[in-house]
């Protein structure tokens, strides 16, 4: 790694972050999660434990955080946007559940604070963790405003699996050992998997192709993944994808902190995006009759 | 065809002849095994054309991991199968999955399955030969054992297709006709008011088609009927034109927490709320209750909806603002689930609450003919905790010699009142089919190891079909992982060759048999393929879909008779065993990753909690994490509460599934099972298991563990992680109605 080198990828990088990702990526994977049709039923955390072969730490390690779940349905009782005073003696509409992965964020605050480049971005748009380079200084996960980093402080292999159970883990992936961070990947080995199937056939990614285990499972298709970058393009133009429809429809941009939406009342909105960190994930607000 | 088949031409008609298949067959190592010795071993060297290392390949099959029959797509690479997904040519599911079906496959791959026969000998278990294993069933059960039909039972779960096929004649050539079949998560008080009232037990619904869907504690997004299949349904339910979602019960369900309106009430007093809901409808919005018998008529107008708040402790604008979706949207529909039922006056509650539909006209709309399924042999037996009562009860009369027991774990699900487990001491010999050493498996004296759900074949129908309706087949996804496990269909031919029944004796093994069977299957299935060519084609597709004659439905009341509010005494608070997508009836506690899964709403893990009011938390002078002690008249229990504004006040809420006492490292000695403490109320009318009748005194304990659970804080803090709009302004941006 030249100091030439160093000088251009963060240049590169700043511009990148202004302008909501690099414009000359092969791709920029992303979502949107319409919180009107998850329903909270965790389908997509434990679809998500069998496609990255996940350890399960027990009772005592995930009290004291340590789980490892890359993708978690949180749930708050409180609703803010239909005024406090609402939940008085019940939650008389329920909760309020949202499901959380990595957000692949443009900006990612993890990725300038590894001391290795173990966290980087890739030219497909996700925040990639090579775990190989990875030596636990845990920056990253100190990092992540949406605390979606997941940090191997024990080695599983033998707790997790006992025989037979390991004959269940995906051998797309690695399982991580001792002493290195993980998260979710946007499923990149299926993400791989048809790049290099379109290689072969000498065609491109087509919208729908394959999907990560989360939304592949999702009993309501809440969870709708696909390529965002047509969303440079004024208009979309042609090849548009779902994913990238949705964004376009509820007027959300890349690369701002704030949106200004010609509609405020669309539902599409990015978590946390005040930060500057520019997130791939789009979630639909929750609807809820009053 | 010959009923040999050699394994490799076997798999090749699994995917690979026929109909333009683009995946076929597993690769090599699953088709020769050294073991068997049958075949050579062919190395990667020299694969089969269709294999190739590091390519997974997909097979349908059926998800055992409920009732609900879904189709899944097992991912098949190097031999093993490595992941599920739904499949989305079966109807019922539709390319979904829930976190139970996702979980199959640590069912199958599962470090505490019993890897061989047992024998009960000097009072412990000791491995025995398979052959051995049946001579001592010959012995006991076989032709010449003296044993009677009468002296002889079937207790299992959920029961359909070809298995239900074997077992019936399994009964006849025994002369047996007792089958008990057992769920704790049913809807049998629910079946039974349709098959009156509608003169079909599951008809349709069509979430699809309703605006408005007001549930009385079914938690069908959760553990009712088929919860993907609904679920699949509610995402065109909340699609625009939007529908509302009213839940009432007595603790928050995973519907509960989607709900628009989510109304808690006493246990019991549903069909009380219904009844007041309909007096609004006819008398504010002019509703013709003329469809209805004179003195239900008389019975509804009666109500006053104030008295009706009260006892049932919803407020009286919840019950307006109700009747008014009801009456501004149209169609609706109403249904009832396990915490209306589970009562003394269950069914006379339910049918309360049916009457809804038809004051609102919603049969023919919302609830539509199911249509009969032409093959009455393959269709599903399904029960539910009745059959634990009259189980019980024969048991006490001391009626039988031999009990084979599959899938269901009696021993843990019924109440101690019922005695179930002292009781079966007085059955001389007990055979259990199973993957597990569970509290039942336990305690028999004859284990016959099964093969996993992804190693065994069948085909199965499930109870509830919400669309078209489909036989469901399930194929074998990779070789056993254990050679002293065998099939059920295996084992049940077996038998019926020791009984010499005519038919079944001819077979190899179950695989053959179904071949034949699928051979013989009418015309209007195989749609003009040879008999080669359907069955590559079922095995490709995972389902065969069945045509139904058109039924129809007609409209029968009868008086109904609600029960109010019957008191406290000096049990103040009711026990409600929540049900939960996880744990379910206790069957999935022995999977890692469901125990590790947060609990929906509470966001739990790997322990059992006890759900209580903040109003019921500052009289017992407890906070979330506390222990609490709940005691019903049959024993007790011990839990950590967690307080929130889901529950009703007089309300506790212990999840079913924990407490167990055997099954697995993962299973057992973790939290506890509030099925124990259960009064051995019925139902009036079914004599089902009434689950919400128990009465229990709470008390604080002392903390003995900490509560572990996903989520630092209940509370967004003023930070917009969910935000919220209202429905209005959907219909503005979305679209509606």
């Amino acid at each position: 790694m030249s100091l030439k080198n160093v000088f251009t990828d963060w240049s590169r990088y700043r511009k990148g972050i202004e302008e909501g990702g690099f414009h000359d990526y092969e791709h920029m994977w992303g979502m949107a999660v319409d919180l009107n049709k998850c329903i909270g039923c965790n389908a997509c955390a434990v679809a998500c434990y069998a496609e990255n072969n996940l350890a399960v730490v027990g009772e005592e390690k995930f009290y004291k955080g340590q789980a490892m779940h890359w993708m978690r349905i949180e749930r708050y009782w409180d609703e803010p946007d239909l005024g406090e005073d609402r939940v008085k003696e019940f939650n008389h509409h329920g909760a309020n559940f949202i499901p959380m992965m990595c957000q692949n964020c443009n900006a990612a605050t993890c990725e300038p604070v590894c001391p290795v480049a173990a966290t980087y971005h890739t030219p497909d748009g996700l925040n990639a963790q090579v775990y190989n380079r990875c030596i636990g200084s845990r920056y990253c996960s100190n990092n992540c405003p949406y605390r979606l980093r997941f940090f191997n402080f024990y080695s599983y292999y033998e707790s997790s699996w006992p025989e037979p159970l390991h004959m269940q883990l995906n051998p797309d992936l690695t399982v991580r050992d001792k002493g290195v961070m993980e998260k979710c990947t946007f499923c990149v080995q299926r993400i791989r998997a048809a790049k290099d199937k379109a290689r072969r056939e000498d065609r491109k990614v087509r919208d729908g192709e394959f999907l990560p285990a989360c939304a592949q499972t999702c009993p309501t298709g809440a969870i709708t993944f696909g390529d965002l970058l047509t969303l440079h393009t004024p208009g979309g133009g042609v090849g548009e994808t779902k994913v990238a429809q949705m964004w376009r429809d509820h007027q959300v941009e890349l690369g701002k902190t704030r949106q200004t939406k010609q509609n405020p009342e669309l539902r599409g909105y990015r978590v946390f995006e005040g930060l500057n960190t520019d997130p791939c994930v789009m979630y639909l607000e929750r609807v809820r009759e009053v | 065809m010959s009923n040999k088949v050699n394994r490799r031409d076997f798999l090749k008609i699994m995917g690979w002849s026929g109909v333009g298949a683009t995946l076929a067959g597993c690769d090599l190592p699953t088709t020769v095994t050294l073991e068997e010795g049958k075949e050579e071993v062919v190395s990667y060297l020299m694969p089969e054309e269709f294999v190739i290392p590091g390519i997974g390949v997909w097979y349908a099959s059926t998800c055992l991991q409920c009732p609900a029959g879904c189709g899944v797509h097992g991912r098949v690479r190097e031999g093993r199968v490595l992941k599920l997904e739904g499949n989305p040519e079966s109807p019922i599911n539709r390319g979904r999955l829930c976190q139970m079906g996702q979980s199959g496959v640590q069912a199958h791959y599962n470090p505490d399955r019993i890897t061989q026969p047992m024998l009960r000998k000097n009072g412990g278990l000791t491995p025995v030969s398979w052959h051995d294993a049946l001579e001592v069933l010959a012995q006991r059960t076989g032709p010449g054992s003296g044993l009677t039909g009468e002296r002889f039972a079937w207790f299992t779960d959920t029961i359909s297709g070809h298995q239900a096929v074997l077992l019936d004649a399994h009964l006849k050539a025994m002369g047996s006709d007792n089958h008990y079949v057992h769920e704790v998560i049913n809807n049998s008080v629910t079946r039974a008011v349709n098959r009156d009232m509608l003169g079909e037990e599951q008809p349709r619904l069509r979430f699809d088609k309703a605006r408005v869907v007001l549930s009385f504690g079914a938690d069908f997004l959760g553990t009712w009927q088929s919860p993907v299949h609904n679920a699949t349904e509610y995402a065109k339910f909340r699609s625009p034109p939007r529908g509302v979602l009213v839940q009432v019960e007595p603790n928050m369900s995973l519907t509960g927490a989607n709900a628009d309106l989510w109304v808690p009430v006493r246990p019991g007093t549903e069909g009380l709320l219904a009844l007041a809901i309909a007096k609004v409808l006819a008398t504010k919005h002019r509703k013709p209750l003329d469809k209805l018998p004179a003195a239900v008529q008389e019975l509804i107008l009666g109500y006053d909806v104030n008295e009706v708040a009260r006892i049932t402790g919803a407020s009286g604008d919840h019950i307006i603002k109700i009747a008014g979706w009801l009456s501004e949207r149209s169609p609706s529909l109403v249904i009832a689930g396990a915490t209306a039922e589970g009562h003394e006056q269950g069914y006379q509650i339910v049918a309360a609450i049916m009457l809804l539909n038809i004051i609102l006209g919603n049969v023919g709309e919302t609830i539509e003919p199911a249509g009969e399924f032409p093959f009455p042999q393959l269709t599903a037996r399904t029960g539910g905790t009745r059959s634990l009562v009259d189980f019980a009860k024969a048991l006490e009369e001391k009626r039988y010699d031999v009990v084979f027991f599959r899938g269901a774990n009696p021993v843990y699900t019924a109440p101690k009142a019922l005695g179930l487990a002292q009781k079966l001491e007085g059955v001389g010999f007990k055979v259990a089919f199973s993957m597990f050493q569970d509290e039942t498996t336990a305690l028999a004296d004859l284990v016959l190891p099964m093969r996993s759900p992804a190693e065994d074949w069948g085909t199965h129908v499930p109870a509830y079909q919400g669309e078209d309706r489909v036989i469901s087949v399930q194929q074998p996804l990779m070789e056993p992982l254990y050679t002293e496990t065998r099939g059920f269909g295996d084992v049940m031919l077996s038998l019926l060759k020791m009984h010499k029944v005519a038919g079944y004796s001819d077979y190899e093994d179950y695989y053959a048999y179904l071949r034949d069977a699928f051979a013989a299957m009418p015309a209007v299935l195989k749609e003009n393929h040879s008999d080669d060519s359907f069955w590559a084609r079922a095995l490709q597709k995972g389902v065969i879909p069945v045509p139904t004659t058109q039924g129809s439905l007609t409209v029968k009341t009868a008086a109904v008779e609600v029960p109010g509010d019957s008191g406290r005494g000096e049990y103040p608070y009711f026990l409600v065993p929540a049900a939960r997508l996880g744990m379910w009836d206790g069957r999935h506690a022995n999977i890692p990753w469901l125990q590790e899964a947060p609990d929906q709403i509470t966001k739990v893990v790997w322990n059992s909690w006890a759900e209580m009011h903040p109003s019921t938390a500052r009289k017992l002078g407890v906070k979330t994490g506390d222990a609490v002690r709940i005691a019903s008249s049959q024993g007790t229990i011990e839990a950590n509460v967690y307080v929130y504004k889901g529950i009703h006040p007089d309300v506790i809420a212990v999840p079913m599934g924990r407490g167990h006492e055997a099954y697995g490292r993962y299973a057992q000695g973790r939290g506890v099972n509030p099925l124990k403490i259960l009064d051995p109320v019925t139902e009036r009318k079914t004599g089902e298991l009434a689950l919400m009748a128990t009465r229990v005194q709470v008390s604080r304990a002392s903390n003995e563990k900490v509560m572990v659970k996903l989520g630092g804080s209940e509370s967004q803090l003023g930070r917009k992680i969910v935000a919220t709009v209202t429905a209005d302004v959907f219909e503005r941006t979305e679209g509606g109605a």
